[in-house]
């Protein structure tokens, strides 16, 4: 067994969606509950099916971070770029030559640009000889792109990871961040998700929802969390934003079987609050990732309520940002943190993070917060 | 922390383990004429396809998942009833090939379609947890270094490590691009390499805390920083110490390495200079596999660690394919050429896997015949 913490201690982190840019602009949308449901109408070189969505309309790379190597990378991984930008900005942690060895990226994703690999294939596929496709476009084909040139940008050398699950991803990407620090491969990690929107996501998006009867907007954009070894965070006299003292991640059987769908999730937060050491009746608020897929929505509420009754208070982030996908564990930890970052009413008080996804995987992350203030 | 490989398959174009291994010994290459791509465009002819009909099968990556999912599992005995068993899947491209479908059709692609877990668990009933790692051509050291981790905690009691990749349009495309000329086979380490072709496949261990069968003993990560596509070696010398030192050992100890060996322009000289740098004056065995079974991306970490404990088993290191005049950059090293070598006794095995975007796994195990 290794001797390593089995908590992580988060020291910053960023956000970037139609609601905000950065960490205090993203915690005051969420406190004032200010939606970033835009018009999107014309907004994209195609059609799309709807006329708003929670997207970053004239989004360019180029804007946060210079024209210097911009100009082909993907929206993906410009978001993600961005994401370590700011919680980079956001942190005490300092990256240089003495640690750059030290410091990892994780990051979730659905299915890494989506639109730069169609792009990729369709020019592929479509272009007449003698055909020509832009070389620059294929190291975004690959799909741990975003994390690949988050590393090369932000000069991190420690384990560089892409961890797929759609809804679990975030939560799965904390999880393997918890077991590098743990085995003692990184002493951080600039952990998140991503989300990409394209009149190709949106399409896939709708046809999708359609099916499910899902009339949650669709989104983007990417979360990050600087995630330190705690021992190594506390001896540099850095004080945490949050403790993520667990994540556990289970699952449910199909309707008919055991476990029980909403069984699957409640055993699952149990046991992440039984790792914690705390008690459910210590939780103020539970992030929940409620898709607007009803099946998915019934298992979530009916896992919470079996832990928690009606006691802790909801944090729904997609009433605000839309549904994104990869990034939405990501971006309930966010929103969690929100609440913390300008209340010290709050420190010290746990919250819970739960994910639910439609191939039977559900996710719980305990996590205990403080203000800035 | 060693933990056990106690059950192993792989699909090749070359067949199962058994089939692939034997093929690899008599230095049969499985490169054949591209099946379903319109070659003239692509700037690529060949590749190391498996042969599984004539028309194009959905899904294919996560059908060859399944396939070696169960059969690891069954051979291991693996019971999830009442045990905590996870499992990890390591690819470079997920089901991208389905996306490239969809967009020639038109045919919307389900998110969850994208990564594996609905296929491990039509394979693999009960299984507590998938993961699905995207670690370009390093995925599935990625996920064996993740699943031991997993038992050390006793956050499970057995790990499905996995890994799979089918060809996809679009890396035949960046392998076209880089081509002067469409490759007709893969030849590691040789002076007349003409660059890299896709194998496609999938691969599967079962790892338990003991048991009967090769034992990890560690696996080094890093992260070059360094390039998108291009390797570095200095991240690569990284990445072999720190499995060395996670595993205990010293350089005099490896007797054999599998070696990445893609026999591209760049990773032959790269990976040969690490090598000679991290070894010295110890000198394992080198071989490796994509002569014969191409670059099977996600998949080739994990191909790479079964087919190195079946040469031990059988006490026979399979040439490398293809290989005839070894670079001078590989002057220093043992690497087989033409025909296979003897090898005796329990071996510590090295088995490297680098990808894009400088992702680096290196795997250290302890095979007894």
């Amino acid at each position: 067994m290794s001797t390593a913490p089995d908590t992580l201690a988060i020291t910053g982190w960023g956000v970037l969606t139609s609601t905000g840019f950065g960490a205090d602009e993203f915690a005051a949308a969420v406190r004032e509950g200010r939606s970033g449901l835009v018009d999107v109408e014309g907004a994209f070189d195609e059609q799309l099916p709807t006329s708003k969505a929670c997207a970053l309309v004239g989004f360019h790379a180029r804007d946060h971070l210079g024209r210097k190597g911009t100009s082909f990378l993907d929206r993906s991984t410009s978001l993600a770029l961005i994401g370590c930008e700011l919680a980079l900005n956001d942190t005490g942690l300092v990256v240089d030559d003495a640690n750059r060895d030290r410091v990892g990226i994780v990051l979730g994703t659905t299915a890494g640009s989506l639109k730069a690999t169609s792009d990729y294939s369709r020019e592929t596929l479509v272009q007449d000889k003698p055909y020509l496709v832009n070389p620059m476009l294929f190291p975004n084909t690959v799909m741990n792109c975003a994390a690949g040139q988050s590393a090369i940008w932000h000069k991190l050398k420690g384990v560089n990871a892409t961890v797929a699950g759609g809804q679990l991803a975030g939560l799965n990407a904390l999880r393997y961040t918890r077991n590098l620090v743990r085995r003692g491969y990184v002493d951080g990690a600039l952990v998140g998700a991503v989300e990409e929107f394209s009149p190709h996501t949106a399409w896939s998006a709708h046809h999708l929802h359609r099916q499910l009867g899902v009339q949650v907007p669709v989104g983007e954009g990417s979360a990050v969390f600087v995630a330190e070894n705690p021992d190594v965070a506390r001896a540099a006299g850095r004080t945490p934003d949050a403790e993520v003292l667990a994540v556990e991640i289970g699952y449910y059987a199909p309707t008919g079987q055991l476990p029980d769908a909403g069984e699957g999730l409640a055993t699952t937060i149990a046991r992440a609050l039984e790792r914690a050491g705390v008690a459910a009746d210590e939780v103020w608020a539970v992030a929940t990732g409620e898709t607007g897929a009803q099946p998915l929505d019934e298992v979530e509420a009916r896992g919470v309520a079996a832990v928690f009754g009606g006691a802790a208070r909801r944090v729904r982030v997609k009433e605000l940002t839309g549904e994104c996908q990869a990034a939405s564990g990501a971006l309930q930890l966010a929103a969690l943190l929100s609440h913390h970052r300008d209340d010290r009413a709050l420190d010290g008080r746990v919250g819970v993070v739960t994910s639910v996804s439609a191939d039977g995987a559900v996710g719980a992350a305990v996590v205990r917060g403080y203000s800035r203030a | 922390m060693p933990s056990t490989i106690t059950g192993a398959e792989i699909r090749t174009c070359l067949g199962d383990t058994t089939t692939t291994f034997k093929a690899l010994a008599e230095g049969v290459s499985g490169v054949s004429p591209l099946r379903f791509h319109d070659t003239a465009k692509l700037n690529v002819t060949h590749g190391y396809q498996i042969d599984d009909g004539d028309e194009e099968r959905p899904r294919r990556a996560a059908g060859w998942l399944a396939e070696c999912v169960a059969a690891a599992a069954a051979q291991a005995g693996l019971d999830t009833a009442g045990r905590r068993v996870t499992a990890i899947v390591g690819t470079g491209l997920r089901e991208l090939r389905s996306v490239e479908r969809a967009t020639a059709d038109d045919v919307p692609v389900a998110p969850e379609e994208l990564h594996f877990a609905a296929a491990v668990r039509a394979a693999l009933p009960g299984v507590a947890e998938v993961i699905t790692v995207a670690n370009a051509c390093s995925a599935s050291g990625h996920a064996l270094a993740l699943a031991e981790d997993l038992l050390a905690a006793d956050e499970a009691d057995a790990v499905v490590v996995a890994g799979c990749d089918a060809t996809a349009e679009s890396m035949l495309t960046m392998i076209g691009r880089v081509a002067d000329a469409p490759t007709t086979s893969v030849r590691p380490f040789d002076r007349d390499r003409t660059g890299v072709l896709l194998g496609e496949g999938a691969a599967a261990v079962v790892l338990e805390r003991s048991g009967d069968g090769p034992t990890v003993l560690g696996v080094g990560l890093s992260c070059d920083a360094f390039h998108e596509t291009a390797p570095d070696v200095r991240g690569i010398v990284a990445a072999m110490r720190d499995a060395h030192d996670r595993a205990g050992v010293t350089p005099d100890r490896i007797g054999l390495v599998l070696a990445h060996g893609t026999g591209t322009a760049l990773n032959d000289p790269t990976e040969a200079a690490a090598l000679t740098e991290v070894f010295g004056a110890a000198r394992p065995l080198v071989t490796g596999v994509k002569g014969g079974i191409g670059h099977t991306s996600g998949a080739a970490a994990l191909m790479s660690l079964v087919l190195a404990a079946r040469a031990v088993r059988e006490g026979l290191v399979p040439p490398v394919t293809g290989l005839v005049e070894p670079i001078d950059e590989a002057a220093g090293l043992r690497l087989v050429v033409g025909e296979a070598e003897p090898i005796t006794g329990p071996t510590v095995v090295q088995v490297d896997a680098f990808g894009f975007g400088g992702v680096n796994a290196v795997c250290v195990l302890e095979v007894t015949p």
